[in-house]
């Protein structure tokens, strides 16, 4: 019975083939950019290595001073942060590990009259236990190498082969922005939208050119939380927060600041956090965000779907008509649509997979996003392929179903519902 | 014949009302990225008013705790340092500045000029910005260093902030900004006008913008934060390395990122415009998915109505006036839903929402070019399928029933 139903449904998409393509075009596209999207997030938010603990890990990622007239909006310096995290793994037995590092910013190189603009991190020797980066050369720098100021650095594939070309780079010298650095490991290439380990270049903190970051709490510092699992975040949190209380004393220009809007996030808090500049993280105003930007992007093609669909069981009412006429039941004539409208949703979301799947590829090699890592999330797509299955059918199913409860004398003559 | 046309797509209200649905939402769609687009290009056919061409900024840090206080030492040697660079060879003209152009961030100030309101960006300059950037004054004159003796605080305008200010006026000698017991401040006088100067680059849009004059060494005075060194043309890149060895010489504790203005200004163009291009893109397959749907939805229609053609076409009427109809049939229901879509969007100017954005021009056009697309895609939706409604044979209406 099912497979008759299959062949059938195919053979009436071959003979319409226009209106086949509108609906498979329609469904694939749609498919296509959600995926698109949704591979972008998963890259800025998703726990993928390096960040492979990014599941269990919490950050300061910017930090607000605010005062009566003036408000600093911006990433916040060592002192600060140093006054939010130090000494917590001691104090919080949730508490993993804790890491300072810098953003990566611009640094220039001149190597045989060739400039090579590089992306620059300074991190402390936490900062590689807490990420999981891979080596394909040497290791990371520890903290004793941080300790002892040792101008050492990691380099990732694409730096070592503009230095170096294809040889090893262990042991040889990188000049950055008028410092040398003895290269101490290389690590393959993180993708740009990974805020916290994309770098080309990682160095130590204490190699930098002033003393001054010490104490500032503007800055372009960043600071990580590895805890040992998620239910010990509310713990950190507070804890955090009730330092940050303790740090506003502290702050070096009291007479423009008197308080610090910053916490510990997630990383989807800490974007929400800034997106809509609260004092505390609201990650379900971006979820709201993202949702309805997904609706409205979903609307046309879910009213395309519909409308397409409607116009096509028009069309066939006599076809019904002629089957109601030879005895068919109204639940085998649903029972038909419902196949057909099932095996179009899967061809359409199948197509879109598979479109998805090479724009996504091509996105990676063309280097338009610097190390660009997009990787096909399922869930989305089923998610995806759900909902065109949903509007298929509420559109395909429903108005063939009340057809089917027409006289079959009154299809026949084609009269529609 | 409209009230006839009215008539026919009322009997069909339930296919009707779908697809009028489908083309309310698209002409949203359209207009959205329609007025971004007509935004930005209207902006980038302006003058930009200042050359970026060989310049680069030389973004100081001074690696002090806080941005807004500073001690003598620091400000002698800020001034130090232009000295410095005024002397290397390849160097035209340097100045300091508050802010370098294109860069993200802003710093704008409002003011009460007679009484209203008015709005403006600021950036503080010493006197050789002008030959730096390579402007003009059209009216009046540009700071002289001889201005740090004044008694009141000389600033220049732009003309966009000349006219919202006094309109046809001459600004020259005006007072910027109503003496307000309540926050004391200097007296600000102008004494030029420039061409409008469009700090955030090509793609912004009007900008009231004022220079206050920063008096270099001057202890009451920040030390710039970025200075703006134009080089002679052909400069290697390699000579950013010899200035920043001769920058660190002078300040070792303070850092300096150095970056062409052009780079600058390139990384804001990206910014800008890549979620136009991502938008436009999708809004582009939206469309094709649209128009193709369209299509099959009056295809199909037709074949329902072929009885109706034909008997039209026994009675007399002719191919033209049948392909007339139809395609008449569908403008109608464009039109329905263009005039839903333009009451919903005439809410945003009406409301003041996007105001920067949505300039009356701007607006207008985008509003324009919407309808037009609207109905460009309509009528080509609606050619097949009325020409296949022309071919319908008397005959064949008679052949049902």
């Amino acid at each position: 019975m099912l497979g008759n139903y299959l062949k059938m449904a195919l053979k009436v998409l071959a003979r319409r083939k226009f209106f086949t393509f509108i609906s498979l075009f329609g469904i694939s596209l749609t498919l296509l950019v959600l995926l698109v999207a949704t591979a972008m997030l998963d890259q800025i938010f998703a726990p993928q290595a390096p960040e492979s603990r990014g599941d269990r890990t919490l950050g300061i990622y910017t930090a607000s001073l605010r005062g009566e007239d003036s408000v600093y909006n911006g990433f916040a310096g060592y002192g600060l942060l140093d006054r939010a995290v130090r000494g917590l793994p001691q104090e919080l037995p949730g508490v993993e590990n804790i890491s300072l590092f810098t953003t990566a910013r611009a640094a220039i190189s001149y190597v045989g009259g060739q400039k090579i603009e590089s992306s620059l991190k300074r991190t402390d020797g936490a900062y590689w236990q807490i990420l999981d980066f891979s080596f394909l050369e040497g290791g990371p720098f520890t903290a004793e190498d941080d300790a002892a100021a040792r101008f050492v650095a990691v380099i990732n594939e694409t730096t070592r082969g503009r230095f170096f070309g294809d040889e090893p780079a262990v042991g040889r010298t990188i000049e950055v922005d008028g410092q040398r650095f003895r290269v101490v490991g290389v690590v393959r290439d993180v993708p740009i939208l990974r805020v916290v380990a994309y770098s080309e270049i990682w160095v130590p903190v204490s190699t930098a050119k002033s003393r001054a970051y010490l104490k500032e709490y503007q800055g372009n510092f960043m600071a990580l939380l590895l805890a040992h699992s998620r239910a010990d975040f509310p713990q950190i949190k507070a804890a955090v927060d009730r330092r940050l209380d303790l740090a506003e004393a502290h702050i070096p220009d009291r007479r423009m600041f008197q308080t610090i809007d910053a916490g510990a996030d997630t990383l989807f808090e800490a974007v929400s956090r800034t997106l809509f500049e609260a004092r505390e993280s609201r990650p379900e105003l971006l979820w709201a965000l993202l949702l309805g930007l997904a609706v409205l992007f979903m609307i046309l093609p879910s009213i395309n779907l519909v409308n397409l669909n409607l116009s096509r069981i028009l069309d066939r009412a006599s076809e019904i008509g002629v089957r109601k006429a030879f005895g068919a039941s109204s639940h085998t004539l649903v029972g038909q649509f419902v196949v057909e409208n099932v095996v179009l949703t899967l061809l359409g979301g199948a197509l879109g997979l598979g479109l998805a799947a090479a724009v996504l590829a091509g996105l990676n090699e063309s280097g338009v996003i610097p190390y660009a890592d997009l990787r096909l999330n399922f869930r989305v797509f089923f998610e995806g392929l759900a909902l065109a299955l949903f509007f298929g059918l509420f559109s395909g199913v429903y108005p063939a179903w009340k057809m089917s409860r027409l006289h079959p004398v009154q299809a026949l003559r084609g009269r529609t519902v | 014949m409209i009230r006839h046309l009215l008539k026919l797509v009322w009997n069909r209200k339930r296919a009707n009302a779908l697809i009028l649905v489908e083309i309310f939402f698209t002409f949203l769609v359209v207009f959205a990225v329609g007025t971004l687009g007509l935004f930005l290009w209207d902006n980038a056919r302006r003058p930009l008013g200042f050359d970026w061409q060989d310049v680069w900024a030389v973004r100081v840090n001074m690696q002090a705790g806080s941005d807004d206080t500073f001690t003598a030492e620091q400000v002698e040697t800020a001034a130090r340092l232009v000295r410095e660079v005024e002397t290397l060879a390849p160097v035209e003209a340097v100045t300091g500045a508050m802010m370098e152009p294109f860069a993200f961030g802003q710093y704008t100030s409002g003011r009460t000029v007679n009484g209203r309101r008015v709005s403006m960006s600021v950036n503080e300059v010493t006197a050789s910005f002008a030959e730096v950037m390579r402007f003009d004054v059209v009216r009046g004159r540009w700071f002289q260093p001889a201005d740090a003796a004044l008694a009141w605080r000389p600033v220049v305008i732009d003309e966009d902030l000349a006219r919202e200010a006094w309109g046809e006026e001459d600004p020259i000698g005006r007072r910027l900004g109503d003496p307000d017991p309540k926050s004391p401040e200097p007296e600000r006088r102008v004494i030029g006008v420039v061409r409008d100067f469009r700090h955030h680059g090509e793609l912004s849009g009007p900008d009231n913008f004022v220079f206050y004059h920063k008096r270099l060494g001057h202890p009451q005075d920040r030390p710039p934060r970025v200075l703006l060194v134009r080089v002679r043309p052909g400069t290697p890149v390699a000579f950013e390395e010899e200035l920043t060895r001769r920058l660190q010489a002078v300040a070792h504790e303070w850092s300096f990122e150095i970056a062409p203005l052009a780079q600058t200004r390139e990384s804001a163009f990206r910014l800008r415009l890549t979620p136009l291009l991502v938008g436009g893109i999708v809004a582009f397959f939206l469309l094709l998915m649209v128009a193709l749907g369209l299509l099959g939805v009056l295809w199909q229609n037709l074949l329902q109505r072929t009885r109706e053609i034909g008997l039209r076409r026994a009675i007399g009427a002719s191919r033209a006036e049948v392909h007339r109809q139809i395609i008449l049939e569908q403008l109608l229901l464009t039109t329905l839903g263009v005039l839903l879509g333009t009451i919903v969007v005439i809410q945003l100017p009406v409301l003041d929402v996007f105001g920067s954005v949505l300039r009356p021009q701007v607006f207008g056009s985008g509003l324009l070019s919407a309808s037009v697309a609207m109905y460009l895609l309509a009528t080509v939706c609606a050619l097949y399928p009325s020409t296949l409604a022309g071919r319908v044979q008397p005959a064949e209406a008679l052949r049902y029933e």
